[in-house]
């Protein structure tokens, strides 16, 4: 009873101090894990043993490749390259704008990290809409948007993700035939609404459309030779991704095999090719997974879900739709890496007790992903956008997103409710 | 040789209380980059250069990508002003710390502080703290290399 009273008030004040923004993230995570595994040495519920157990370097191996992946190609000036072709070939038309950088915003995110995506791709999006003599603000909160609709669809678009399918022992095939196809619907009600939501804007001619035209692709790309070779290790990757279970190798296995290959062909100056990881997210991380892990030594984790199992007279279906929205709302206000993390083992606990989880495993990762687009707050990509829009004559506000990212969030929820409902039978398996 | 002795003297400078407006009609007639905000009693409270104004006019792109080299036609922005309010704000709101030396600083001294600090024009201050001259990078680089021994007489060759 006093451990998992203790657990618990140790992963509450945690949490509190991750969520109030009260002490920076991973400081807070480090703090948390070392205070819960200290408490649980000194009460006997916890050793550093089984803390180490409760990392799951899965999710570990498989960030840490993707990001240098992307830190290597981050400097190359590739995501510039597309959006300026994205620009040109929109001919200044602002819907076409919106399509074309929502999409290559999507589809860089289904395979690389959301916020380097957003980072790279909205700077650019700014000059254009600069130079074209319009509002970059619904391309920007598109692209947020769109991004962190989009990056549900993989097994590594999300970190969301990579956590489920390392619990669940999700495939990346599974995620393209079970989540993809859901997530295209949820993405193409996104897309629709953001351009009904901005009809005004979207519906301008702008002034100067010829200006994108004089944009050079080529020139902006920086490095074309390095761009070149870790794209090709990149679609090597992917390529196994797609055959990961038949050839028996783990998705961490093959991104930290292609990151090696990367920096063995590239040969980068390493210690810049390092600076652009993001190690706070990764140790961030491993506190979640260490405090977690507390948690469930301390028998709490299985107490919730004993409570959540007497709740057997809903149907495992709304079930699965109250956890999407139960999961969004949360997500809509913090940080969504935490609340999966937490969720797993509940999740995990309800398989125990004979529940089938294999649909809650995607309720999760649909809520998750699409929770974020309900606040300014709610995702990275969300804040990333909004800051630099501050720097721009039109900044996004927060009341701004209610209006606009809200509705979004509330309509993807609710397309990707349905369709669970409908494919309840395919998720079921 | 000090700076004291390659400065212009005459140094155009500012009231605290003028306008954005006013500071840029001044550089526009008098064609100089730099001018300093002066109290009553004509002490430094600040610079405003020819660059500070333009950031009223600059898009926000430029300090948000590395490189325009890729951008041949900057379209609508060429055309964009900056507001009737913006050119009413007082001078005070838009101006920097001003990086200052005395009379007496060494030529290399003052050089090194605009290369590091990306200064152009330096102004010079008395022991009192009133302004008593202002020196460019070019007043400031020509006076070194008139002292470098050898140089032809009379400038070209």
């Amino acid at each position: 009873m006093i451990p998992g009273l203790l657990a618990t008030l140790i992963f509450g004040v945690s949490l509190y101090l991750i969520f109030s923004e009260k002490l920076n993230r991973t400081i807070a995570g480090i703090a948390g894990a070392a205070v819960m595994v200290g408490a649980g040495m000194a009460l006997g519920f916890y050793s550093e043993e089984e803390a180490i157990a409760a990392i799951d370097f899965n999710t570990l191996g498989l960030l840490l490749g993707m990001m240098t992946l992307v830190a290597l190609l981050e400097p190359t000036g590739f995501f510039q390259y597309l959006a300026v072709w994205a620009g040109r070939w929109s001919r200044g038309h602002p819907v076409w704008l919106l399509v074309l950088l929502g999409t290559v915003t999507t589809v860089l995110s289904m395979f690389l990290d959301n916020v380097t995506t957003v980072v790279l791709i909205a700077p650019v999006t700014i000059l254009i809409s600069e130079i074209l003599g319009v509002s970059p603000t619904p391309l920007l909160m598109a692209e947020a948007l769109l991004a962190d609709t989009g990056g549900v669809a993989t097994l590594i678009g999300d970190p969301p993700n990579v956590l489920i399918a390392s619990a669940a022992g999700f495939s990346f095939n599974d995620f393209l035939t079970h989540a993809l196809p859901i997530v295209a619907a949820a993405w193409l009600t996104a897309l629709l609404l953001v351009w009904y939501l901005f009809r005004v804007e979207l519906g301008q001619r702008p002034p100067n459309a010829e200006a994108v035209l004089q944009l050079n692709p080529a020139q902006a790309l920086d490095d074309p030779v390095t761009a070149r070779k870790v794209l090709v290790v990149l679609g090597g990757a992917i390529l196994l991704f797609f055959i990961h279970n038949r050839i028996h190798l783990s998705p961490a296995f093959i991104a930290l095999g292609a990151a090696a290959a990367a920096l063995v062909w590239v040969r980068p100056d390493t210690h810049k090719t390092f600076q652009r990881i993001e190690w706070g997210v990764l140790i961030f991380f491993i506190a979640l997974f260490v405090m977690v892990g507390g948690l469930e030594a301390a028998g709490v984790l299985h107490a919730v879900a004993g409570l959540m199992a007497r709740a057997d007279g809903v149907p495992p279906m709304w079930f699965g739709v109250m956890m999407i929205w139960g999961v969004a709302a949360l997500s809509a206000v913090v940080d969504n890496v935490p609340i999966t993390i937490a969720v797993i083992p509940v999740i995990e606990s309800l398989g125990v007790v004979g529940m089938n989880i294999r649909p809650l495993w995607w309720a999760l990762a649909f809520g998750a992903g699409f929770g974020g687009n309900g606040t300014i707050i709610g995702s990275t990509a969300n804040i990333v956008v909004a800051s630099l829009s501050e720097r721009t004559r039109t900044p996004i506000t927060s009341a701004l997103w209610n209006k606009r990212g809200l509705p979004v969030m509330l309509a993807t929820c609710a397309v990707t409710s349905v369709l669970y409902v409908l494919a309840f039978p395919l998720l079921s398996r | 040789m000090k700076i004291g002795d390659c400065m212009k003297r005459t140094v155009v400078s500012i009231p605290a209380t003028a306008t954005v407006g006013e500071a840029a009609a001044l550089i526009v007639a008098r064609h100089i980059g730099l001018l300093p905000v002066v109290d009553a009693q004509g002490r430094v409270l600040g610079v405003l250069g020819v660059r500070d104004l333009l950031t009223l006019e600059l898009p926000a792109f430029v300090n948000l990508v590395d490189d325009v080299d890729f951008v041949h036609d900057f379209g609508a922005v060429e055309t964009t002003r900056p507001s009737p309010e913006a050119l009413a704000q007082p001078v005070t709101s838009l101006m920097r710390p001003a990086t200052m030396v005395p009379e007496d600083c060494g030529l290399l001294r003052a050089y090194a502080l605009m290369l590091q600090r990306d200064l152009h024009d330096l102004p010079v201050i008395a022991a009192d703290g009133a302004l008593v001259g202002i020196a460019s990078r070019v007043d400031i680089g020509a006076a070194l290399l008139a002292g470098w021994r050898g140089l032809p007489k009379g400038g070209a060759p």
